[in-house]
């Protein structure tokens, strides 16, 4: 076997890969290879239009910027990508549980706080439409958390 | 409701799950795909540890390194959820759910490898951990990049002729996929395999394989 | 819209190139972790970009993987390291004796009110406070537990929306509830992960 530094340029480069230390530089330089590709292509990307859930924004309203409109207990019109597969799309965007309500009563700016009641569109999108994503989601903190208290837990 | 663009790569859809907005397919293809990750799901549910032996050179001892139950039951657990992380990513029908399910077997995969405490082992899987948690940019970036351009997720929808899905979000996605299972990166996972519990570190490699060969449909679809 | 979408990607290339040229440039693993928290911003920005409804709902499991690949490596790269933890207290000033129970109970309250995913930030923040200050023996287990069963509890909302979307109102009052808990839990069991004798 030779020494380090020598050899032909793919027993070189070979040899560099082979330890793991590099894995992460490795694996950036491709990424700043792949993004130098992706900034010359800019020009021939267009955003579409053409979206699923548009944003709107009501600055009247008291639920600004999270009105999405519709009356609760009702269908309320969501540019969903299969309808037909949430029967009761909408429900949740238009409900607001009873505290929240008041709360949108008496201010203007409801929307503004952190207030995170049942309801909008966003709580819509994340239960109902597209519950599945979410389930992931929260799996994968599950495993992150039982990895961390593994090896905190662990007693040596 | 719909079906997959006609010819398609995987072959035509065989049984639909709809989930809102998610519609979860099996074809041709991914009924392998699914059919492997539930054999090696199983393996790693009924198997026992492998228990290396260790043989000191110039006489006859050996012995037998053993596996904790705690620890045995962590990575039974790891390895069960990769191979569920596995089953939805081979057969999900959108790409962010995809990409979500595919971070979700990178962070089992540094769960599994956590677990030792082979100084050595644990060095091999922190690299590979910085590089999943890296590779989240590009795959989510490459979704973001479809939702964007495309105006859905929707593979029924991609995988039509009538959406031009631009190359930077296809590479973005390989690229991404490539991070989270470690497929081309082989050297980290020697060092892993070094480390004793086989079958659950074998759920490592099976996870990425397949994980790649259904990124490669995707992208081909496109 | 459209030059906009294009320029902001521009940035956000740009940007990506600057951060993953820090990362290959970077030797030390404990500047790699910060670097890669640094990095996953990115995968926000790029999903932002979008600027729809959608986006800001898939923001969220974005956010959530960062940070949960953050918190199991971090823990890999302490075993790593072979770092022990702290046995004095780290901090101590005069509120942390006085004003714990107080605090806490403010926030958890609050947060109730809130309910739902912030609830359950600004409830985890006040245990998280509560046990900083005071010690948080025997309880380590016991919120795991119950983090575990709130987990549950939420997945099952889920599949009710799935299964029988006309109980959607129990669906959403069970998943609001349920996600309380959960982050509530989480973040407390941070809370008494960062040092202290645990069990």
């Amino acid at each position: 076997m030779k020494p380090e530094g020598q050899g032909s340029i793919i027993s070189r480069i070979s040899r560099a890969l082979s330890n793991y230390d590099y894995l992460a530089g490795v694996y950036a330089l491709l990424v700043i290879i792949i993004t130098i590709i992706g900034i010359v292509s800019l020009p021939f990307l267009a955003y579409e239009d053409v979206q699923v859930y548009p944003k709107h924004i009501d600055r009247s309203s008291p639920l600004d910027p999270y009105d999405r409109g519709g009356t609760p207990f009702n269908t309320t019109a969501v540019h969903a990508q299969y309808p037909d597969n949430s029967p009761y799309l909408g429900y949740v965007t238009a409900y607001l549980t009873p505290l929240s309500q008041f709360m949108a009563d008496g201010s203007h700016h409801l929307g503004t706080t952190i207030v995170s009641h049942p309801g909008g569109i966003i709580d819509e999108i994340l239960y109902n439409t597209r519950g599945l994503d979410t389930v992931v989601e929260t799996s994968i903190l599950f495993v992150a958390f039982t990895i961390a208290a593994y090896l905190f837990r662990r007693k040596d | 409701m719909n079906s997959l663009a006609v010819p398609a790569i995987g072959g035509a859809e065989l049984h639909v799950i709809e989930f809102g907005d998610i519609v979860n397919y099996f074809s041709p293809y991914t009924a392998m795909l699914f059919a492997f990750a539930v054999l090696f799901t199983v393996i790693a549910i009924v198997s026992r540890p492998e228990r290396q032996v260790d043989i000191a050179f110039g006489g006859d001892a050996y012995y037998t390194k053993d596996i904790q139950p705690e620890q045995l039951k962590f990575q039974r657990f790891m390895a069960i959820a990769c191979g569920l992380a596995t089953l939805g990513a081979v057969v999900s029908g959108d790409v962010f759910n995809f990409t979500l399910f595919t971070s979700m077997v990178g962070i089992t995969n540094i769960g599994i490898v956590a677990a030792y405490k082979n100084r050595h082992v644990l060095n091999a899987a922190f690299q590979y951990g910085i590089v999943a948690m890296i590779a989240t940019v590009p795959l989510f970036g490459g979704a973001a990049i479809i939702l964007a351009t495309t105006g859905t997720l929707s593979m029924w929808e991609l995988f039509g002729s009538a959406i031009a899905v631009p190359l930077i979000a296809k590479a973005f996605l390989v690229l991404g996929v490539m991070g989270e299972g470690m497929a081309p990166f082989y050297v980290a996972k020697a060092e892993i395999t070094r480390a004793p519990g086989a079958p659950y570190v074998l759920i490592i490699h099976v996870s990425s394989l397949l994980l790649f060969l259904r990124v490669v449909e995707i992208v081909l679809s496109m | 819209m459209d030059a906009v979408y294009i320029a902001g990607l521009g940035i956000a290339f740009l940007s990506v190139i600057v951060a993953f040229y820090a990362i290959l440039r970077e030797q030390d693993d404990l500047h790699r972790i910060l670097l890669t928290d640094l990095a996953e911003i990115l995968a926000l920005v790029l999903i932002a970009l979008v600027a729809t409804d959608l986006a800001e709902a898939l923001i969220l499991p974005g956010l959530v993987v960062g940070i949960s690949e953050l918190m199991a490596i971090s823990e890999v790269f302490l075993v790593k390291e072979s770092l022990s933890r702290p046995r004095y207290s780290p901090l101590s000033i005069e509120v942390m004796d006085s004003a714990p129970a107080i605090m806490s109970l403010a926030l958890v309250l609050y947060g109730i009110v809130l309910s739902g995913f912030s609830g359950g930030a600004l409830a985890g923040v006040g245990a998280i406070f509560y046990f900083m200050c005071r010690g948080h023996d025997e309880r380590f287990a016991v919120i795991e537990t119950a983090s575990g069963y709130a987990w549950a509890l939420w997945i099952f909302a889920f599949f009710i929306f799935m299964v029988l979307p006309e109980y959607w109102l129990f669906g959403v009052m069970t998943a609001g509830g349920a996600i309380l808990l959960k982050v509530t839990g989480k973040m407390s069991l941070v809370g008494t992960m960062r040092g202290g004798h645990n069990e």
